[in-house]
């Protein structure tokens, strides 16, 4: 599942992420496009504390997609 | 990964207006390090101006060396800097503006690092 969050900034990035990652099943990915430059930094303290794993982050220009995998 | 190491964080809220408060957060954060523990700085509200481009060059106070002298010195110790995003924003400062060795980051990323760290200060 993609989720694009150009255009919006801290805290939202992270708030959409949370309500999203419900809507994936246990062991599958969410891809986050995101232009905010906290977003990187953020959503991987989010992950981690949430219990989901990063599996990859990776940025082109000023946009992120980073790739978490729901683990609960 | 767990380590043992002490985590150290220090939160600076005051901007280039108030030059002897700028400082303490850089000399603590590289004594940390000395320590053997882990330290970092968040700047965020007027803090982020300190780590505007060439602002920390104008800054010297006495006999001591100019703000940017120390806190390359810190960086170097393997201090780590962070500025928040949205208050570049609500300081007008546009993206790319910030000193080089700075991480970008948000409300999660500082909440993330106060329930990590063994002490937080604020300045």
């Amino acid at each position: 599942m993609e989720l694009d969050l150009r255009g919006l900034y801290c805290p939202v990035p992270v708030f959409r992420a949370r309500e999203e990652i419900s809507n994936v099943g246990i062991g599958e990915e969410l891809v986050i496009i995101a232009d905010d430059p906290a977003a990187d930094e953020d959503l991987r303290r989010w992950a981690k504390r949430a219990g989901h794993e990063v599996i990859s982050s990776q940025r082109e220009g000023s946009e992120l997609m980073i790739r978490i995998r729901r683990m609960r | 990964m767990m380590s043992n190491r002490k985590k150290m964080l220090y939160v600076q809220t005051s901007g280039i207006e108030a030059p002897e408060r700028l400082y303490a957060p850089f000399i603590l954060a590289m004594t940390a390090k000395a320590m053997d523990m882990d330290a970092a700085v968040y700047f965020l509200i007027r803090g982020i101006t300190v780590i505007k481009k060439g602002e920390a060059a104008k800054i010297k106070i006495g006999s001591f060396p100019s703000l940017k002298d120390v806190m390359d010195q810190a960086v170097e110790a393997g201090v780590e800097l962070y500025a928040c995003a949205q208050s570049c924003e609500l300081m007008n400062m546009p993206k790319g503006d910030l000193e080089g060795r700075v991480k970008v980051a948000g409300a999660a990323t500082l909440n993330d690092l106060v329930v990590d760290s063994d002490g937080v200060m604020y300045f």
